[in-house]
């Protein structure tokens, strides 16, 4: 896994896979490959809670629940974008005033993917590195940081 | 406007000038008079901003009912940045599922061959 470092006002997140753009994105926009994937570790993604229409303006929604407790977390997006296997992307209305998921398929030609992950509409202090390293060093060079937005 | 913590602190977080005071604030506690300074702004102006941060949770004031000096308060900013920690960690988790996903389809996909 590599992380790039973030640009500002950014949180991205970037992946290599052993396959082709083609599976990739249809993995990650198909219900019946999401089920498999989609929860993080101690989350289950039931197929009937995923709903994907793949078009700009359909939805994007998934329910993950909590293995242990039972407590679900719906995500309702609605696709930006919807270009195979290039690119997706949604926006989640309920979260942070409409935080945009971007992902970009880098055909690598190989064989392999490179996933560019970007998450958008956060405020630009709190995705720098300095933010994310922690409070106390993060106020120390934020005054640099500051003069720069 | 959202009214949960966290979208109060984003909201409060947005304008560079209360990014600014939060920065003088955590270096410690300033009087109003104090924070106004590097601004070009009035106190009135800087009051505003004060408030808004009070409301966030993100400074506290005192009682001196002269001074009410700003103290920087790092609860709801580590809630924040938490969130985002937490957002990495989601994507990360879930790309290392897909990862194993991936390599259990093309097994399957060459057993058939």
């Amino acid at each position: 896994m590599s992380d790039a470092p973030n640009e500002p006002g950014e949180l991205r997140i970037t992946r290599i896979f052993e396959a082709r753009p083609e599976v990739v994105f249809e993995c990650m926009t198909t219900p019946s490959h999401l089920t498999h994937f989609w929860g993080p570790i101690g989350m289950s993604t039931p197929l009937e809670g995923i709903t994907i229409e793949p078009r700009p303006g359909g939805r994007f929604e998934t329910v993950m629940i909590n293995d242990e407790t039972g407590e679900e977390y719906p995500v309702r997006g609605v696709f930006v974008e919807f270009d195979p296997p290039r690119t997706f992307s949604f926006t989640e209305a309920g979260v942070e005033g409409g935080m945009v998921t971007a992902i970009v398929f880098n055909d690598l030609g190989d064989g392999r993917t490179e996933t560019v992950t970007h998450q958008t509409n956060v405020p630009p202090m709190l995705m720098s590195p300095e933010a994310q390293a922690g409070l106390e060093t993060s106020f120390v060079k934020f005054d640099a940081y500051l003069a720069t937005l | 406007m959202a009214t949960d913590p966290l979208s109060q602190t984003f909201a409060a977080l947005a304008d560079p000038t209360r990014r600014e005071i939060l920065v003088r604030l955590a270096k410690g506690e300033a009087t109003v008079n104090e924070l106004a300074e590097p601004f070009t702004m009035s106190l009135q102006a800087v009051s505003k901003h004060l408030k808004v941060l009070e409301a966030a949770g993100l400074i506290s004031r005192g009682r001196d009912a002269q001074y009410r000096p700003c103290h920087f308060e790092p609860g709801p900013l580590e809630a924040a940045t938490d969130w985002i920690a937490q957002n990495r960690r989601i994507w990360t988790e879930r790309f290392d599922q897909l990862e194993e996903h991936l390599k259990r389809i093309t097994q399957e996909k060459e057993k058939e061959k």
